[in-house]
């Protein structure tokens, strides 16, 4: 259904063409010359015009230009008399997009219109189509530009330093991050600094390598690693990099930066944190212990006071053994927390092996018999002759070795026999390996937890919480290690594995 | 009647010097080398008062002081603490116990950290037992 107006100044066609274009359901407006013509076309705006050539006054060749003049797009059909062929040729020349000879029939008016209305319509579509394309081309635009910006920002926004080049390694993006890790200002690197004015010399051939055509490499997975600023400082970074491709073609090269100084302070303050803890904790373990010494002395010195008031010798003796011991045990303690305490580098000599195990064999039978405990000896003659730290060896071996005595003399199982085995054994050409098997009261999962830690000890008053930990830091200064093996109430087995050096090496 | 007084302490030297400071001040002096020993004494003799270590080897103070007032026949015993770890650390262990989901218990009737001359340890002693002092044997 179209707007239709028809201009003809006789008005039994005029009525006739109206009649038969409202019955087929157009919208018909009629005007009988050229000015009302005109005046209806400019206030109502119908989209096809219906022109008869002949009219008295203005002729329809001259309405035809008005409305072309006013809206070139407007579909007007000339109605002309029969061989009328030069109006016609004029008409379509001044742009009217068809003509009708009189009478006009229905089926050549329908004809007509229909053409007309289905150019109109291609018109509309075009229309369409083109400011539809021109939103979805502004819209893209800007979603273009907002992309573009978002990445812009979020570059130099971001906290990681961003360095890109081109496939010639010339940078071209240099965020803000990068300042504060490269030191540079922007300016005096964006095209004008290559990778390798800014990078440290591994990790600009890196980049120069991968920029290569033949190369395959894209990605540089994060890695930490240390690159120097404009003041020359050395700042720690975590590291990654890609090179850039479109199309298979390589473009040039990314590089993200996270600035590591600050970590790496607070990974200092934590270790120095750490630190004062253990400091705090061995204080508080070496305070226990001499709490313990003092009351010891205290009471001792208490039992010699009654002891010489009342003239009792049995008091007399037993305090004053107890102040003796509580020397002793000060001692003890001292000289462990000293040999804690020091940094201690192993010195290398000439030594038997085998007779360090045997001195200290010998000096822990003693006490071994009073504890009624079976010392036994098993040495390796292949051991021979090798070169090793003695005062550690002898040192470890003297505190396990009586450890292990301990161990089956506090075992409350009466009727086991009590034995501690002393094993030497070459392990491989620079490797020895002691051991000591008790068969004692062995080591609860909660001991054996524990056991290498400060001031931990089942011993009561006779340890000082601080052997074991003295013999694990020995071995290990010596490269070696320390294992054990326990079961409650069946015994332990603690195991030493000590790198040598071959004798006169 | 005399007052019974059981001494569990690991240490031979430090359970002398207890017993002895005791049994001048006129107390019957129990002792104990170990937690396990002291709970069986407890059990057989219910002494008026048990002087207890914390550290100790086999079973730790900590869980002995928690048996003891924790057992229907013994919980009315007071317990004095005596030990070179400090109080704070005794009341923290007790409640990492209570925390765990187990009882909470009445404190110490007293705690005394080493070193402990002999007259605070008889004068603290003799404050909860109620009494100026037993007859002395000498």
């Amino acid at each position: 259904m179209s707007k239709i107006l028809l201009i003809d100044d006789e008005p039994d066609i005029l009525r006739l063409l109206a009649m038969s274009l409202r019955a087929d359901g157009h919208d018909v407006l009629t005007a009988r010359d050229g000015e009302t013509g005109l005046a209806a076309f400019a206030a109502q705006g119908p989209e096809i015009v219906l022109i008869d050539i002949k009219m008295p006054g203005m002729d329809g060749i001259e309405v035809l230009r008005q409305i072309k003049d006013r809206e070139t797009d407007a579909e007007v059909i000339i109605i002309t008399g029969h061989g009328d062929v030069d109006n016609a040729i004029e008409a379509l020349k001044l742009g009217a997009s068809d003509f009708l000879n009189k009478p006009v029939r229905d089926a050549t008016l329908t004809l007509a219109l229909n053409r007309a209305q289905s150019k109109i319509d291609i018109r509309r579509q075009l229309r369409d189509y083109t400011s539809n394309l021109e939103h979805k081309i502004a819209a893209a635009t800007q979603a273009l530009q907002r992309q573009a910006h978002f990445q812009a920002k979020l570059i130099n926004s971001s906290d990681n330093g961003i360095v890109a080049t081109d496939r010639n390694q010339r940078i071209v993006i240099y965020n803000p991050g990068a300042e504060r890790i490269f030191g540079h200002a922007a300016a005096q690197v964006l095209e004008r600094m290559h990778l390798a004015d800014l990078f440290p010399a591994e990790l600009a051939r890196e980049f120069a390598q991968g920029l290569r055509r033949d190369s395959k490499r894209r990605e540089m997975p994060w890695r930490e690693t240390v690159v120097v600023s404009a003041a020359g400082e050395a700042i720690p970074v975590r590291f990654s990099g890609s090179i850039l491709r479109e199309k298979g073609r390589k473009m040039g090269s990314v590089a993200f930066f996270a600035d590591l100084r600050e970590i790496k302070a607070l990974e200092a303050e934590l270790v120095h944190k750490e630190r004062l803890a253990a400091i705090g904790q061995t204080i508080a373990g070496v305070a226990h212990g001499i709490k313990n010494i003092l009351h010891g002395l205290n009471g001792g010195s208490h039992l010699v006071d009654v002891g010489i008031q009342r003239q009792d010798s049995e008091r007399l003796t037993r305090g004053w053994d107890m102040v003796k011991r509580n020397i002793a045990r000060t001692a003890d303690l001292v000289m462990d927390l000293l040999s804690y305490a020091k940094e201690r580098s192993p010195d290398f000599e000439d030594c038997a092996p085998n007779e360090i195990v045997r001195e200290v064999f010998e000096l822990v039978r003693e006490k071994a018999v009073a504890a009624d405990v079976a010392l036994a000896l098993d040495l390796d003659p292949a051991i021979g002759r090798a070169a090793l730290d003695q005062r550690s060896l002898h040192s470890v071996l003297l505190n396990l070795l009586s450890n292990a005595v301990d161990a089956c003399r506090d075992d409350p199982d009466a009727d086991k026999r009590r034995q501690v085995i002393l094993r030497s054994a070459r392990e491989a050409a620079d490797w020895l390996r002691f051991e000591v098997t008790d068969n004692g009261h062995g080591m609860t999962e909660e001991i054996r937890r524990k056991h290498f830690h400060s001031f931990f000890s089942t011993k009561g008053p006779q340890g000082t919480g601080l052997g074991l930990m003295v013999a694990r830091k020995a071995v290990e200064e010596h490269g070696g290690r320390i294992e054990v093996n326990s079961a409650p109430g069946r015994g332990t087995t603690f195991t030493v594995h000590l790198p040598c050096r071959a004798a006169g090496a | 009647m005399t007052q019974k007084v059981l001494v569990i302490d690991d240490d031979p030297d430090v359970r002398y010097f207890s017993v002895s400071s005791l049994e001048e001040a006129g107390y019957i002096v129990l002792e104990a080398g170990d937690g396990a020993e002291g709970r069986e004494m407890a059990r057989a003799e219910i002494p008026d008062l048990i002087l207890l270590d914390v550290m100790m080897p086999r079973e730790s103070g900590i869980r002995l002081y928690r048996d003891l007032k924790t057992d229907v026949a013994l919980r009315h015993i007071p317990i004095v603490i005596l030990s070179g770890i400090g109080e704070k650390s005794f009341l923290k262990s007790q409640q990492a116990l209570v925390a765990e989901g187990q009882a909470a218990l009445p404190a110490p009737a007293a705690y005394l950290e080493k070193p402990v001359p002999a007259e605070t340890l008889i004068s603290v002693i003799q404050r909860i037992l109620g009494r100026e002092g037993q007859a002395s044997r000498s």
